[in-house]
């Protein structure tokens, strides 16, 4: 699951994370949600600074309030099909700068290695992730702070995936626990936390892993996410 | 004998080289001895122990050796017509004689002639069967005719007869299956009249002739038959096997030309405007090109308004539209038949002569119209199941339609409101400064039974319609598949182009249920499943190592994915040997609207 231990709240958090409270503007065509989400936000140390119903006012919003983050749903009008995903794409090239989490009601592997594939701090979730509030609050955070998340649904699906002559039979239940966090975009510490072992052990087991999957040291988190995804869906 | 000729004079060159030429020569040689025999038998009769009678005997003994020579040689029709009008002549110590068969026209056609001492009228020579002469006058009465002295005999003939010097003459009946089929006319220079009993003498020659030719007709007859039934037979398969109508249509048109031995063959449909359209021509003519329009003119438009067979000998008439569609500036002879479906004339078959001067043969009409038989089924066919197809894929797109508008509703409608219900419920524990435990954890618990309800919902609406398919395509579709799959999956994809929405959805069902099939009932350690897109269509070959033996008529499954891929026009074919795992191999068009289509007519 996404790092939600120790979490901080409302005021609280303005005063861990940065002196400046992050900017985000939501794209959701549902108003009601939008709202919802919106409140939340607010009330956890974000500062939401615009909502759009489509793509195009998406588009025309981050363009004119330059947000640190971006919250879009994957459907939204006129088709409902990947609106989200598109904005997200032009949103990356015109403004890298910008921290995107995409919402989709179900989690597709090659959706998301596209999305990655544009870089660092992006967020790849089930829309439902979002009523578990602090692990979805926290978990902005850290994208906005240079993260990238995918969803734990859809690690797991790619980890239970059955192969003939599978390279996961080589690894242990813990390796393969670990290994699960690490494409979930969870960071060494945060694996840590998850699993109650020391910062040191998770380096041990990542160290393991990687070298019976053969697969390099990754220089930063999101390349490590990156990595492992492929791994895991092509082997 | 005759035989060949009859048959040879008949029907069309195509048919005039039949494998039966053995049979027939040795039908011949036959008829040629059993003739010269029993003119024999009747000359040693009539000759008592006479030097005469060893004289006959010795003639017959040269007409065997002749005809033997002749017959080794394998002959042709014509020759046979020339030996046996020459023996005629020779045995009955005649100047000449001439084998007449009649004409519908009312004339003859010289088909055997021989003379000694003077020229014979030559082979295929028209006679006129008016004025005085033998073979008119057999043609009158059906009865042996004489005429003693030409000197007075009136009309072109005689007159042609009395400049060869012919003066006395008499003429037999061919009878055959009491029909007058023709005469033989043996004629001498002399003024002596001939003997009294030359009729009798050659009427026991010609008894055998038209056995011969009876048995000949009979025999062509069921050449014929057998012809028309093996063309007929093949068009039937082209209709069968669900050729596209434009082939059956040009099959159509080569069978009858080839049949009927005309110079050209088409078939046409008619159009709301009176115009027909040509759908498929044959012949060595400078057709117009498929597709091209025409005036119904003719023959076609005869067949137009009276939905009969028509025919129109000779150029005089009317109706170039006829010639033109064969590039030809009308035509000597043209039989039609109509394309009636469901009591529609939709078009007609039309066959046609034009540089030959021949004309069709009198039966066209009704062969022709058992083709056009033919192609009614043909269209009715192609009509029936393009409708057919049409309305099964109505079926399947429309379901398909649903079952994704459904999973919309899921995920946009009720787990978006879902979702917007939890995040209240979160809202609500903000509301209270410091909110009791008690009420933390009822929320708590209401978030979660939220989070469970919305998994729960994810997956039934997965299974109603896997929305990775409309959003990301086949591939990502099967991938996925093949990730969830309880037997392991080794995926092989080459697709091309993105195809068409149900082709992917039917691919997509297609690999499912395979799946299933193979960790549900084939107890299988792998699935290979490879999947090529590209030049126009998309074929799925999946293979399991499990226990085979899999009735595809059996259950559901597989019956529900061969609707599917047909409704599409597809093809799907299932192998399961016991013990050899299962193979299913299914291709899909590319494009599902590509099938063959038919405009009706509109009569």
């Amino acid at each position: 699951m996404i790092d939600n231990h120790q979490m901080p709240t409302g005021t609280a958090a303005r005063t861990l994370v940065s002196q400046r409270v992050p900017r985000v503007v939501l794209a959701d065509d549902d108003v009601l949600l939008r709202e919802g989400l919106a409140s939340l936000l607010d009330h956890s140390g974000f500062d939401v600074v615009g909502q759009a119903g489509d793509g195009t006012g998406l588009l025309a919003l981050v363009r004119s309030v330059e947000p640190e983050v971006a919250i879009i749903d994957i459907r939204m009008p006129p088709a409902h099909a990947t609106e989200g995903l598109q904005a997200a794409q032009v949103i990356r090239e015109e403004q890298p700068g910008t921290a995107i989490i995409v919402l989709s009601a179900h989690v597709e592997a090659d959706q998301a290695m596209d999305l990655l594939a544009g870089g660092e701090r992006l967020g790849y979730l089930l829309k439902s992730r979002v009523t578990d509030v602090e692990a979805f609050i926290e978990t902005v955070r850290r994208i906005n702070a240079g993260a990238s998340v995918v969803d734990p649904s859809l690690v797991r699906e790619l980890v239970r995936a059955h192969r003939r002559h599978d390279p996961l039979d080589a690894l242990s239940p813990r390796e393969r626990e670990v290994l699960a966090l690490m494409a979930e975009g969870a960071s060494n510490a945060g694996i840590a936390r998850r699993i109650f072992v020391t910062e040191g052990t998770v380096e041990k087991h990542v160290r393991g892993i990687l070298t019976k999957l053969g697969l390099h040291e990754s220089e930063t988190d999101h390349r490590r996410v990156l990595a492992v995804l492929r791994f895991l869906e092509s082997r | 004998v005759i035989t060949i000729l009859a048959f040879d004079w008949y029907f069309p060159p195509s048919l005039r080289h039949f494998n039966a030429a053995t049979t027939l020569v040795l039908g011949l040689l036959l008829v040629i001895v059993s003739a010269v025999g029993a003119f024999a038998a009747l000359a040693r009769r009539r000759a008592t122990g006479s030097e005469q009678a060893r004289g006959i005997l010795a003639d017959e003994q040269a007409a065997l050796r002749r005809v033997a020579t002749l017959v080794a040689r394998q002959p042709s029709a014509e020759e046979v017509f020339a030996a046996v009008t020459e023996e005629v002549g020779r045995l009955l110590r005649l100047d000449g004689a001439h084998l007449h068969m009649y004409e519908r026209d009312g004339t003859a056609t010289v088909v055997g002639a021989w003379a000694l001492g003077t020229v014979p009228i030559p082979l295929g020579s028209t006679v006129d069967l008016e004025g005085d002469n033998v073979a008119a006058a057999v043609f009158r009465t059906g009865k042996p005719a004489r005429i003693n002295d030409y000197t007075t005999a009136q009309g072109a003939t005689a007159e042609r007869l009395r400049a060869m010097g012919v003066r006395a003459a008499v003429g037999t009946p061919i009878l055959v299956d009491g029909r007058l089929w023709g005469a033989m006319a043996a004629g001498s220079l002399g003024t002596e009249p001939l003997p009294a009993d030359t009729e009798v003498r050659i009427e026991a020659f010609t008894e055998l002739v038209a056995t011969a030719i009876a048995n000949a007709e009979a025999r062509a007859e069921l050449e014929q038959v057998a012809a028309e039934q093996a063309a007929l037979r093949r068009v039937a398969m082209l209709v069968a096997r669900g050729t596209e109508a434009g082939t059956v249509f040009t099959a159509v048109a080569e069978e009858i030309r080839r049949f009927l031995g005309a110079e050209a063959a088409y078939v046409i449909r008619y159009e709301a405007d009176a115009t027909t359209t040509v759908m498929a021509t044959c012949g060595d003519a400078g057709f117009q090109p498929i597709g091209s329009k025409w005036a119904a003119d003719g023959v076609a438009a005869q067949v137009f308004h009276t939905h009969r067979p028509a025919r129109i000998d000779g150029r005089r008439s009317s109706g170039a539209a006829d010639g033109e569609i064969a590039g030809q500036a009308g035509g000597r002879s043209r039989v039609g038949a109509p394309i009636i479906i469901d009591d529609r004339l939709w078009g007609a078959a039309v066959a046609l002569n034009f540089s030959s001067g021949s004309d069709l043969p009198a039966a066209a009409e009704t062969r022709i119209a058992k083709f056009a038989d033919l192609l009614t089924t043909a269209i009715s066919n192609a009509d029936t199941r393009t409708e057919l197809a049409a309305s099964r894929a109505r079926v399947v797109t429309a379901a398909d339609r649903t079952r994704r508008q459904l999973e919309r509703d899921l995920h946009d409608g009720i787990q978006q409101r879902l979702v917007s219900l939890g995040l209240k419920a979160r809202a609500i524990e903000t509301m209270a400064p410091r909110p009791p435990d008690a009420l933390r954890d009822e929320l708590s618990f209401l978030v979660d039974g939220l989070s469970t309800v919305m998994e729960e919902l994810r997956e039934i609406a997965h299974g109603i319609h896997p929305a990775v398919l409309s959003e990301a395509g086949l591939g990502s579709a099967l991938k996925m598949l093949a990730r969830r799959s309880a037997v392991p999956v080794e995926l092989e994809l080459n697709l091309g182009p993105r195809p068409a929405e149900p082709i992917e959805v039917a691919a997509y069902y297609v690999a499912s249920e395979a799946l299933t099939n193979a960790a549900k009932h084939a107890q299988a350690s792998v699935v290979e499943m490879r999947i090529d897109g590209g030049h126009g269509a998309l074929t799925l070959s999946i293979r399991d190592d499990g226990r085979g033996g899999a009735d595809p008529s059996r259950g559901s499954g597989i019956l529900g994915l061969k609707d599917r891929v047909e409704a599409l026009g597809g093809t799907i074919s299932v192998r399961s040997p016991p013990g050899q795992g299962t193979i299913l191999r299914v291709r899909l068009p590319a494009d599902p609207n590509a099938g063959p289509a038919l405009a009706p007519g509109p009569q």
